[in-house]
C-alpha cells in the first residue's frame, strides 16, 4: 500500500502588506517521511511552516492535515506540534513540568502523565532529569526537552523550525543523527525548516528548495545533488563549477555540447530542466574532476591549466585551476588519501571529466561580464 | 595620586544638594524640642510615640493605603495589557498612543489637578477617595506601562506560541505562561505605582474633599508649630517606607530580567 498524504498544501500564499512571503505553494507530504524545507533566510520557509502550525493565516490557499481542511482550526486544536528555533522552554517550569505541559491540557490522569513524561524523556536520553530547572540546561539538553515536549503529544506531524541552528557543530552533527533515528523509530512525519544544506541532506527523505517565496524543486537529496533544476539550486546545494556550453546536437535523452577547454561532450538531458535554445549552462561537481600532472587517460573531456591556489580542508584538498578562455577558476577536489598535497600554486596540471559528471542546467543564466 | 576632578566635585555637590535636606527630616524628628534649629537639644522618641494617639492621622493613613492599593492594582493591570500590546503587536497609531500614555509624566500636576476637579464635578463625581483613585491611576499608568514593557521586552514571543501549540487556549496561555513569567515585573509595578500614589500631594489636595490622604493631612498639620515635630516623625517613617518599597521593587524588576535572560 502506498503511503498516504498526511499534509497537502494547495496554492498557499502569504502576504505581509506589500511583501509577498510565500507564493503559490503546492506540496504533498507523505505519512512517515522526513521532509525539509531548505532555502536562504527570508525565502518564506518559516512562514510556510507557521501556516501549517496555525500561527499564521494564509492570504490564499488551503492547508489539509490528514485530509481535513485546517482553515477554521486554530493552532491549539491542530494535530501538529512544533519545536521552536529558540526552543521556548518555559523558564518558570522544571523539565518534567515542561514536558507535561501539553498533556495537562488534555485532562489525563496524573499517573498516565507521569508515565508518558518518563517515556518521552528516556526517548531523548534525558531520563531522570524531571526535577532539573529550565535555567540549568545546556543547549543540547534544551533542544532535547523541546523535542520531548512536542513528541509526548504524539502529533501526526512534528514541525521543526531551524531546530539545530543554536547548537555548536559537533553537537549539531550528533543531533542530526539522533533526530533521524528517532523519526524512523517513531514513524511520525517530520517537517523541518533549515538553511543548512548539509543538515537537510543528511536527515531528510525529501527536500523542498525555496527561493523568494517559491518552491523551486522537491526531490530526494541524491536527485537534488545530481539533477538540480537550475543554476540557483545547484549553487545552493553543495559546490559546483558552472561553465557555458553550446548545444551542437541532441537526441531525446542526450545533448551534444561543446564546453570551452574541455571540447565536445555527450551529456544526459536533465529531465528536471526545460532546455531550450543553443546556449546552456553545465555544472561539474569539484569532486568529480580528475586532476593530474600527466594528461589523464580514459576521460571524455580534458583541459590544461595552472593551479592558482590550494585550499586544504583536512578530509580533502581543493585546487583552483585557471584555464585559458574561462574567467572563473575551476575547482577540483581530491580526497586526502595519503596526507599529501600533490600540486602547488603555479603548477601546470590537467583536468579530466567523464560525460556522466557533466550536469545539464538548462538555458544559459551566466551573466556576461 | 588621584586629584578630584571638576566633574567629581560637581557630582558631589549635586548629590549633597539633593539629599542633605532630606536627611534633616529624620535628624530633627529625634530632637527633644519643638523648634527646628541647631543645636539639637537632646534625643527623644516622644514624637514617634505620639503618632499612634492621633485618630485623624490614622484615618488619613488608612485612606492613603486604600487609595494606593486600588491605584496600584488598576494601573498595573492596565499597564500589563498595554505593555503586552506595545511589545508584541504592530498597529495603527501605536506610537501616538505610546506617547500619550507617557504624557502624565510631563503635564504639570496643578493643570491635571484643576482640570480633573472641573471634569469630575461636571460629571457628578464629588471630591472623594474615588476621585483621587481615578486621578492617581492616570498619574501612575506611565510607570506601570514602562515597567511592564521592560518585563515583556525580553520575553520570547515563542513561549506563548509554544503554550498555544501544546493545546492551551488563549486565556490558559496567559494564566499558565505569560503571567508567571512577568510576575516579578507585576510585583515591581505594584510597588512603584503604590509609592507614586502614596506620596502624591497636588491631585489628592484638589480631589480629597473631606477625606484627606496622608500627604494632605501632613500639609494641614504643618501650619501648627506645636505639631511640627510629629510631622517630621511621620515624614521620616514615610521616607523609610518609600525607599524600602522602591528597593524591593527594583529587586523584583532585576529578578524578572535575570530569570528571562536565563530562561
Amino acid at each position: 500500500m502506498a503511503p498516504k498524504n498526511i499534509i497537502q498544501l494547495q496554492g498557499l500564499e502569504k502576504r505581509f502588506g506589500k511583501f509577498q512571503a510565500v507564493t503559490n505553494l503546492n506540496l504533498d507530504l507523505l505519512e512517515g517521511e522526513f521532509f525539509s524545507l531548505l532555502g536562504p533566510s527570508g525565502c518564506g520557509k518559516t512562514t510556510a511552516l507557521r501556516m501549517i502550525a496555525g500561527f499564521q493565516e494564509p492570504s490564499a490557499g488551503k492547508v489539509f492535515i490528514d485530509g481535513q481542511d485546517m482553515a477554521q482550526i486554530p493552532a491549539n486544536k491542530r494535530p501538529t506540534n512544533m519545536v521552536f528555533q529558540s526552543y521556548a522552554i518555559f523558564p518558570h517550569l522544571n523539565v518534567g513540568n515542561n514536558v507535561a505541559y501539553g498533556l495537562r491540557n488534555r485532562g489525563l490522569s496524573k499517573s498516565e502523565i507521569d508515565t508518558r513524561v518518563r517515556e518521552a524523556l528516556d526517548m531523548v536520553q534525558l531520563g531522570g532529569l524531571q526535577a532539573r530547572g529550565a535555567g540549568e540546561l545546556s543547549g543540547g539538553q534544551r533542544q532535547r526537552v523541546a523535542l520531548a515536549r512536542a513528541l509526548v503529544m504524539r502529533p501526526k506531524v512534528l514541525l521543526l523550525d531551524e531546530p539545530l541552528s543554536a547548537l555548536d557543530k559537533k553537537l549539531r552533527e550528533q543531533m542530526q543523527f539522533e533526530m533521524r533515528q528517532l523519526q524512523q523509530d517513531l514513524g511520525i512525519t517530520f517537517v523541518m525548516v533549515t538553511h543548512d544544506q548539509y543538515e537537510a541532506m543528511t536527515m531528510s527523505d525529501r527536500i523542498g528548495v525555496m527561493f523568494d517565496g517559491r518552491l523551486v524543486q522537491v526531490d530526494t537529496p541524491q536527485t537534488l545533488y545530481a539533477k538540480p533544476i537550475n543554476r540557483t539550486v545547484a549553487s545552493f546545494i553543495g559546490e559546483m563549477n558552472f561553465l557555458p556550453a553550446q548545444v551542437a546536437g541532441s537526441t531525446d535523452t542526450t545533448l551534444r555540447v561543446s564546453v570551452p577547454g574541455f571540447g565536445t561532450l555527450n551529456i544526459d538531458c536533465n529531465p528536471n530542466v526545460s532546455s531550450s535554445g543553443t546556449s546552456i549552462d553545465v555544472g561539474i561537481r569539484p569532486e568529480q574532476l580528475e586532476i593530474s600532472v600527466q594528461k589523464p587517460e580514459g576521460y571524455d573531456g580534458t583541459v590544461r591549466g595552472h593551479v592558482r591556489n590550494v585550499a586544504f580542508y583536512g578530509e580533502n584538498v581543493h585546487y583552483h585551476v585557471g584555464v585559458d578562455g574561462i574567467d572563473q577558476a575551476i575547482a577540483a577536489s581530491v580526497p586526502n588519501y595519503f596526507h599529501t598535497v600533490d600540486h602547488q600554486a603555479g603548477d601546470a596540471v590537467w583536468l579530466g571529466v567523464q560525460n556522466a559528471s557533466v550536469i545539464d542546467l538548462g538555458q544559459n543564466q551566466i551573466e556576461t561580464q | 595620586m588621584i586629584r578630584p576632578s571638576g566633574l567629581a566635585i560637581y557630582a558631589g555637590l549635586y548629590l549633597a544638594f539633593l539629599y542633605v535636606p532630606v536627611l534633616f527630616l529624620p535628624l530633627f524628628s529625634f530632637n527633644d524640642g519643638t523648634i527646628v534649629a541647631f543645636p539639637i537639644k537632646g534625643w527623644t522618641l516622644e514624637w514617634y510615640r505620639q503618632l499612634g494617639d492621633q485618630d485623624t492621622l490614622i484615618q488619613a493613613l488608612l485612606n492613603s493605603l486604600l487609595v494606593g492599593v486600588v491605584t496600584a492594582s488598576l494601573s498595573t493591570s492596565m499597564g500589563l495589557f498595554a505593555a503586552r500590546a506595545y511589545v508584541r503587536y504592530r498597529f495603527k497609531g501605536k506610537e501616538a498612543s505610546e506617547g500619550l500614555v507617557m504624557l502624565p509624566l510631563v503635564i504639570p500636576g496643578i493643570i491635571v489637578a484643576s482640570s480633573m476637579l472641573v471634569l469630575f464635578i461636571s460629571i457628578g463625581i464629588k471630591p472623594s477617595l474615588t476621585a483621587i483613585i481615578l486621578g492617581h491611576t492616570f498619574l501612575a499608568l506611565p510607570f506601570a506601562v514602562s515597567i511592564m514593557k521592560s518585563a515583556f521586552d525580553d520575553f520570547d514571543a515563542s513561549l506563548e506560541e509554544a503554550a498555544f501549540d501544546l493545546g492551551s487556549s488563549v486565556v490558559e496561555t496567559f494564566r499558565r505562561v505569560t503571567l508567571p513569567i512577568v510576575a516579578p515585573g507585576i510585583v515591581a509595578s505594584l510597588l512603584v505605582t503604590f509609592t507614586v500614589s502614596f506620596d502624591e500631594f497636588v491631585l489628592a489636595f484638589f480631589l480629597s474633599g473631606n477625606q484627606p490622604t496622608l500627604p494632605v493631612y501632613i500639609w494641614s498639620q504643618i501650619r501648627f508649630p506645636a505639631k511640627l515635630p510629629n510631622t517630621l516623625a511621620l515624614g521620616s517613617l514615610l521616607l523609610l517606607a518609600s525607599v524600602f518599597l522602591l528597593v524591593v521593587a527594583e529587586y523584583f524588576r532585576r529578578r524578572s530580567i535575570k530569570s528571562l535572560a536565563k530562561g
